[in-house]
């Protein structure tokens, strides 16, 4: 009997990078949308901005559901002469989510949120 | 040389043309399958001007389609599936699509060996967010599959939506794309002069759209109301099956099927416009979802098969 082809994947990991908010102008506090990264262990969230913005505030979240939220890993604070920061997270169960704070309609920010996801 | 043949057994639950281009398991990961976006080749790495803000859409994921309070669902054969989202937000449907309101998924392929049928298939489910009590399903307002093709002498873009609910309305009914006759380039984009989209490029958020659910970019389909499986909660998802198939030596639809519902096309023809630079050649494979008001709607795709012959 002819074997049939070994269905097994290489040995190599899964890596995807989504923009989550894609150069969005913000003047108020700020999520990105629920994210399932479940098939990934590690996660690498960046936060980039365009142009003049206030000091912002980032923290990631997780979430048994994702409607229900919870902070997860450590806050990065993004200084007014800043342009990107990073928030890593491992061990977050399936959901995911990054929150922005510290804009307002007389001092908004253009951001750029990718997550770099790997496992 | 003998040549062996392996086939998947997954191939069981599709009925694929001579030859298979890809197949695409969503438990082997993105396959290929990205956001859909513009071309950011302007000043400042802007696109183009455009009343719809094509940079918007909501990001795509690989999904275990977990629920709030039942387990995740997995998918039809595996873990993982295909996760089209929304922004929970959304325009009235006679309006232009609201930013976020959609989610659009692409693969990026091109001809090969120059068929005369090219065929997309796949088991797919949907649902809305369950982030309020009730049903959800006149929440969810459409979603749809088209191919955006270019040959020697046209664009063209065959394609399918159904519309779900409109208004908070079930409507029920598969349309086609195609775009009726008159309808001018500054009609079709809202009123931007000289647009990058001529009548019949991207339909699923060009084109007026009017109370019943007609539209510029879109045709009932002849015999198209179907009640597709939805369940009786937004935490029970249900496999189904899809098919387009398209004779692109004709440039026109053959046939669509949709679970038990097979619909004759042909003698249809989408809406050919004319070429675009650079992309002579061109076959992009597309699905997307439309939520109807504030709340995320989703769109699973287990599985996706292209063939052609």
């Amino acid at each position: 009997m002819t074997p049939v082809s070994d269905r097994k994947q290489p040995d190599m990991l899964n890596t995807h990078t989504s923009v989550l908010a894609r150069r969005v102008r913000i003047d108020a506090d700020f999520a990105t949308l629920p994210y399932e990264a479940g098939w990934a262990s590690e996660a690498l969230l960046f936060t980039q901005v365009e142009g003049a913005h206030p000091e912002l505030t980032i923290t990631t979240e997780v979430s048994p559901d994702g409607i229900n939220w919870i902070a997860r890993g450590e806050p990065q604070t993004l200084h007014e002469d800043g342009s990107i920061a990073e928030s890593p997270l491992t061990v977050f169960g399936n959901w995911i989510r990054l929150v922005i704070r510290g804009a307002t309609p007389e001092r908004p920010a253009r951001v750029l949120v990718h997550v770099s996801l790997k496992g | 040389m003998k040549r062996i043949v392996a086939v998947d057994g997954q191939l069981e639950r599709f009925k694929p043309l001579r030859h298979i281009i890809s197949f695409d398991d969503f438990d082997r990961g993105f396959n290929g399958w990205m956001d859909l976006t513009p071309n950011f080749v302007y000043d400042d790495y802007e696109s183009f001007d455009s009343v719809v803000d094509l940079t918007s859409w909501a990001p795509s994921m690989l999904s275990s389609a977990p629920m709030r309070f039942a387990a995740s669902h997995g998918s039809m054969a595996g873990t993982y599936s295909l996760k089209l989202t929304t922004a929970p937000t959304a325009a009235p449907h006679t309006e232009p699509p609201a930013d976020g309101s959609m989610g659009v998924v692409v693969k990026r392929l091109s001809r090969f060996d120059d068929p005369d049928k090219i065929q997309i298939e796949t088991w797919y489910s949907y649902t809305p967010e369950q982030d309020r009590v009730g049903l959800g399903e006149e929440d969810i307002r459409a979603f749809g599959f088209y191919f955006d093709i270019q040959d020697s002498e046209y664009r063209y873009m065959p394609g399918v939506r159904y519309v779900n609910s409109l208004g908070g309305e079930l409507v029920k009914r598969w349309q086609y794309w195609k775009v009726a006759d008159g309808v001018t380039p500054e009609q079709w984009s809202f009123g931007v002069d000289d647009a990058w989209c001529q009548p019949g490029i991207d339909n699923l958020w060009y084109g007026r759209r009017y109370e019943d659910g007609s539209a510029d970019g879109y045709q009932w389909m002849p015999g198209g109301e179907q009640d597709l499986l939805y369940n009786e909660s937004p935490d029970k998802i249900n496999w189904l099956y899809m098919r387009l198939t398209v004779d692109v030596a004709r440039r026109e639809y053959v046939e669509f099927q949709s679970m038990d519902k097979v619909i004759d096309l042909r003698g249809i023809q989408p809406t050919l416009a004319p070429r675009y630079r650079s992309i002579d050649n061109l076959i992009n494979l597309i699905f997307y979802v439309e939520t109807d008001t504030d709340r995320s709607v989703h769109l699973f795709l287990d599985s996706v098969l292209y063939s052609t012959e």
